[in-house]
């Protein structure tokens, strides 16, 4: 099979322009293509001003949070007492994501340029890319490419033969959710359980080894090295206002075409389910869709006019997340998939805090009782009532991450719930 | 407080109070009256990784609910501990850990005095919505005595923090993750650690017991008593627990000058061991070459008459025995115009507990040599062989390794203790005298920290305390003869104490009630005794 | 390994593969104890060269024993319950020796829409073993994954360090009879 699918928005196509050429992989291949020539111009600039620039752009965490990336980066001490680090967060594990695997196995040098600009703004003299574990033929491309930059002097002593160095390691998590959560990802990179911890202290004041650390989702910074080339008014000719620029779309489920595609923010949740990923295969209808990974809140077949811009879909009762529609057609049983959701996040849980450690198995328990067919109406409120218990009081977010789809699929199949709870039955066709 | 550090001034549950900056929310809440439930924080353990979410508080202009245990003091902030948010967070904590937790609390030695039990109570946590099975993961063995209930832990980590950051020996931990998360050591590896025991304190729940102690009592069966340690020098402040007249545990009881939060196992074990043995009873008096027993009164009258014109001999006393006694005991020699007196001290190796180097299992194994050296007894290596045939009097050393014919030529023996060994059944006179659990009194630690300890058990028959028995004896001695010691004659520990610092320079200033139950220290050559302000 | 690793990428190399020895010395040789001082230089704490040294266990071991994890513990001055307790952590751990072909089914919600679980009964059917079960001849052990981060091409299998994706009931006696191809030696 071809990859990616193309799709007729080919201006569009940033990131993933190189994605499908096997020689872009590597250092030749990649300057052919204008590699290096971001970090070439960033090594002329001086921090601040790279900051200023993606600040400018309106670039936004492409990881699932949105937060904007130069506001992050300018949360770093200016005049660093100490090492500064960058962790490029590449343990990408939302169901549903699977993009910063196709920018690393295509493009890897892309990521490695973009972290080196990042590092530079924010004074970091050693960036660690913690890639999931699962991920073992990415990672094999991308350590042949760090060990090219090393060799040609992108990395290391003297960048680019200017006055500054940096390292960059690759690191390789071991199976666990949870280290993708900046904390939890730091808590693992200094060799510990992937136990998120309580901010403050932010990683900015206090994060990888005790120092001043930014946590950036690949895409984000395979994003950056564009541009500080191109400018940031160029980036900002995509998408709104607050939702800048270009964003891979993790097309997932019942999907004539499911795939990654690149669109500029903004494009209606319709015309990527059906225009770009051809709908659900034999012309069935789409029941559901989860757009941002199974983090957030469902959306039903029908409401998907909204526009995939940050803030659209907020007002659609969703999120972004990382941009990876699962789509669900009308053949799909809702409750057992949220009960499959709901059983990812028992066992993702790193069980410190007690209402993740206990709410999301239970969760789970209770939904599974209620597929076997021994349910009752009752269990219904109580699941409300866990959304309200898991939301907002833990540690980190993993908890809420569960609310977030099972409570809008209680608001909008509850009739699916129901007919297995009354009759035994399931809604699906 | 040191200058230039202005207090802070907050509001919790309406009430205005003023702390110290940087004071956690949770400790400023305790002193404003409300003790917010708590399960992963301790105040003996350095970290506070925020985890058990039960100390979630309401603080205005915070979108959610804050942990009380690192949330620090701010000016001005307005805390709500009680709020409708704030108590539905803690009773949805304790219905979440009721899901995996099993109700056997019948059969769990921690019923009681079990903190998922109080605040299940205290949030009215009384129904359960739970329709699935409980997880089931069985029980471990961790150390040769310390027993893990995994169904019961709730993941608090008091445990694994102390051995990590208090003990500093990182060999419990958190194994798996998730609702399958357990504690264990590494495999084959079991705890072997001179403060272990003190996991099981910490412990919130019944997930840790002791084997020793496993179904031997229930809480509420139980009557606790405030004690010191008497396993060695340091003076450990306990609560020893008691049942039916025996100790079956004891527990460690806070004091930031001694032992923090803490003790080590040998205490722990070395005062279960004090119910064995059998007792004396009875004053017992020499009567046809054969100890017989009888009452006070005559025990009183006969010893003086055999002691009027006594003087000099050997005097050997306990550093096990209390001050008050030591004391007296000075005093009856001082009436016999006796001098000098030793005392025998057995050693040990030492511990140090890591995390609070104060706490140490001293290598003296006793609680008062430093008030024996107080009044005047010398240490001495080994005990002599043989007495000699003046007259001997012995305070509570038990004489368990003398010779069997130690003192019998000896022309009068006084021994005062709780039990006979061979060598002490060659006194002339026996008087029972009580253990320091059976009685009130004050042991002198290692830094000269006079510290008081609590009467636990009821003595055996006419046993009573040497401190007690020995007023008494020269009260005797004194109406038999032309002259008056001028010594009171106490019938409380109280005034014992205080006719003990009355007359001893050293403890001059220190006071029953002012010491309380933290202690004051004697002086040094220069100075006065001292009791802290607390 | 013969080439001699970037210190960058020592400890970043796929750690499930069907070619190791469980009885192969750890940490002995004197390229592997390159490789651990290769990993050690990109840290600023032993500690966190943990999981890049249980990864290189693993790698040459295909799981972690007891003794591996003291062995670790020795080199970076940790106890062996701190290894123990992190190692429990990761999934990707090996607690035990499995079969020469690792398939780990992805079930999670895009593989589930697409069939997974079918393939995963199919993978389980086909080798004749029940999940986390070792065949007899050795060869294959099948156990459910979560989310492998290849949701658009459902359903995911991954086998020891490859990915086989798009994967079908009916193509799982094709993959199985590659697999099976390769005994080792």
């Amino acid at each position: 099979m071809a990859y990616p699918y193309r799709h007729d928005r080919e201006t569009t196509t940033i990131l993933s322009r190189h994605m499908g050429e096997p020689e872009a992989r590597g250092l030749k291949g990649w300057l052919e293509r204008g590699g290096y020539e971001g970090l070439g111009k960033a090594l002329e600039m001086e921090p601040a001003e790279i900051t200023e620039a993606v600040k400018e752009s309106g670039l936004r965490g492409r990881g699932g949070a949105g937060f904007p990336t130069g506001i992050k980066w300018s949360f770093m001490p200016a005049e660093p007492r100490g090492p500064h680090y960058l962790c490029a967060n590449a343990d990408e594990s939302e169901p549903g994501a699977f993009k910063d695997r196709e920018i690393m196995r295509w493009t890897p040098h892309l990521l490695i340029e973009g972290c080196l600009i990042a590092a530079r703004a924010i004074r970091a003299e050693h960036v660690y890319i913690y890639v999931r574990g699962e991920f073992f033929p990415v990672i094999r491309v991308l350590d042949e490419a760090v060990e090219e930059a090393y060799e040609a002097g992108y990395l290391g002593e003297r960048v680019m033969g200017s006055g500054w160095s940096c390292d960059l390691t690759v690191h390789v998590g071991a199976g666990a959710y949870i280290a993708g959560e900046e904390t939890g990802l730091m808590s693992s990179l200094m060799g510990g359980r992937a136990e998120p911890w309580m901010k403050p202290p932010f990683p900015a004041q206090r994060g990888v080894f005790d120092a001043p650390t930014t946590v950036n989702n690949v895409e984000t910074l395979a994003s950056v090295p564009g541009i500080i080339v191109n400018g940031p008014s160029w980036f900002r000719q995509w998408g709104s206002e607050k939702s800048t620029g270009t964003k891979l779309w993790c097309c997932s489920g019942h999907l004539t075409k499911p795939g990654n595609y690149e669109l500029e923010l903004g494009v209606p949740l319709h015309e990527i389910v059906h225009d770009v990923c051809g709908g659900p295969p034999g012309g069935r209808k789409v029941r559901a869709v989860i757009p941002g990974g199974s983090s957030t809140a469902f959306l039903t077949g029908d409401e998907l006019d909204c526009v995939t811009t940050y803030e659209g879909l907020l007002e659609a009762g969703s999120s972004l997340g990382t941009a990876s529609p699962i789509v669900m057609d009308e053949s799909t049983c809702l409750l057992a998939a949220m009960r499959r959701i709901a059983q990812f996040y028992a066992h993702e849980s790193c069980g410190q805090c007690v209402q993740c450690r206990e709410g999301t198995a239970w969760i789970a328990k209770i939904l599974q009782r209620i597929e076997q067919g021994e349910g009752a109406l009752e269990d219904l409120e109580t699941l409300y009532d866990l959304c309200e218990q898991l939301t907002g009081r833990t540690i980190c977010v993993l908890a809420d991450s569960v609310v977030f789809p099972l409570r809008s699929s209680l608001d909008k199949f509850r009739d699916e719930y129901e007919a297995h709870i009354l009759r035994n039955s399931c809604t699906a066709t | 407080m040191a200058e230039g550090n202005e207090l802070i001034s907050l509001t919790i549950d309406g009430i205005q109070i003023s702390v110290e900056p940087g004071t956690f929310v949770i400790d400023a809440a305790e002193r404003a009256g409300a003790l917010v439930p708590r399960y992963c924080y301790h105040p003996g353990i350095p970290t506070r990784p925020a985890q058990c979410r039960v100390c979630l508080v309401e603080i205005e202009d915070q979108p959610k609910l804050q942990p009380s245990c690192t949330m620090t003091v701010q000016e001005g902030m307005v805390v709500r501990t009680d709020s409708e948010a704030a108590q539905a967070a803690r009773q949805s904590v304790i219905e979440l850990l009721l899901v995996n937790h099993p109700l056997d609390c019948p059969i769990c030695d921690a019923a009681g005095q079990c903190m998922l039990q109080d605040y299940a109570l205290e949030t009215r946590q009384l129904k359960s919505r739970l329709n699935e099975a409980k997880l089931v993961q069985g029980r471990d063995r961790i150390s040769d005595d310390i027993l893990y209930f995994a169904d019961r832990c709730i993941i608090c980590t008091r445990c694994v923090r102390f051995m990590r950051e208090v003990a500093e020996d990182d060999v419990l931990v958190v194994v798996q993750r998730g609702h399958r998360s357990v504690i264990d050591t590494f495999p084959g590896r079991d705890l072997d650690h001179p403060f272990q025991g003190n996991i099981v304190d910490v412990c919130p729940v019944g997930a840790l017991v002791h084997e020793d102690f496993l179904f031997k009592a229930r809480f509420w069966d139980m009557d606790q008593a405030a004690s010191i340690c008497p396993g060695c020098s340091t003076g450990c402040n306990i609560a020893i627990d008691v049942k039916e007249n025996q100790i079956v545990r004891s527990k460690p009881r806070h004091n930031p000058d001694v032992n923090s939060y803490w003790m080590c196992d040998h205490g722990r074990r070395h005062l279960v061991m004090s119910n064995r043995g059998e007792r004396i009873e009875a004053p017992l008096l020499r009567r046809d070459g054969k100890l017989v027993p009888t009452g006070w009164a005559e025990a009183f009258a006969w010893v003086a008459e055999r002691l009027r014109e006594a003087s000099g001999g050997t005097a050997v006393v306990s550093p096990a025995a209390a001050n008050e006694s030591l004391f007296y005991f000075r005093r009856l020699l001082d009436r016999l115009s006796s001098s000098g007196g030793i005392y025998q001290l057995s050693t040990g190796e030492e511990a140090t507990l890591a995390g609070f180097p104060k706490l140490r299992l001293r290598a003296e194994r006793a609680p008062n040599a430093t008030g024996a050296e107080l009044f005047g007894f010398v240490r001495a290596a080994e005990l002599p062989k043989t007495a000699g045939q003046g007259t001997v009097a012995v305070l509570e050393e038990p004489l368990a390794d003398h010779p069997e014919d130690w003192a019998s030529d000896a022309s009068f023996f006084l021994f005062l203790g709780t039990r006979l060994s061979p060598a002490a059944r060659n006194a002339d006179a026996v008087f029972p005298t009580t253990s320091f659990a059976e009685m009130d009194g004050s042991f002198t630690n290692h830094e000269g920290r006079v510290q008081r300890f609590h009467q636990a058990l009821q003595p055996p028959g006419l046993a009573r305390p040497a401190w007690l028995v020995l007023a008494r004896l020269i009260a005797e001695l004194d109406r038999l003869g032309t002259e008056a010691s001028a010594i009171a004659t106490p019938t409380e520990a109280e005034a014992a104490f205080q006719a003990m610092a009355d007359g001893t320079p050293e403890m001059a200033g220190l006071n029953w009630s002012a010491i309380g139950l933290k202690g004051g220290l004697v002086a040094t050559t220069t100075e006065r005794a001292t009791v802290e302000a607390t | 390994m013969s080439r001699r690793l970037h210190p960058s990428v020592a400890g970043a190399q796929p750690f499930q593969l069907a070619d190791r020895d469980p009885d192969a010395p750890l940490f002995e040789t004197e390229e592997d104890l390159d490789r651990v001082e290769a990993i050690l230089s990109r840290y600023p704490t032993k500690r966190a060269a943990l999981l890049p040294l249980l990864s290189f266990a693993h790698e040459l071991h295909g799981w972690i024993s007891t003794d591996d994890m003291e062995k670790i513990a020795g080199v970076l001055e940790l106890t062996p319950a701190y290894v123990w307790s992190v190692a429990s952590f990761y999934t990707m751990y090996n607690k035990r020796p499995c079969g020469r072909h690792l398939i780990q089914v992805c079930t999670n919600i895009s593989c589930f829409l697409n069939g997974a679980t079918d393939v995963l009964e199919s993978f389980l059917e086909h080798t004749g073993t029940r999940e986390g079960e070792t065949s007899e001849d050795g060869l294959f052990t099948v156990i459910e994954a979560e989310c492998l981060g290849a949701c658009g091409f459902a359903t995911a299998v991954q086998i020891n360090d490859e990915y086989q994706e798009n994967v079908t009931p009916g193509k799982v006696p094709q993959i199985l009879a590659e697999l099976g191809k390769d005994t080792g030696s």
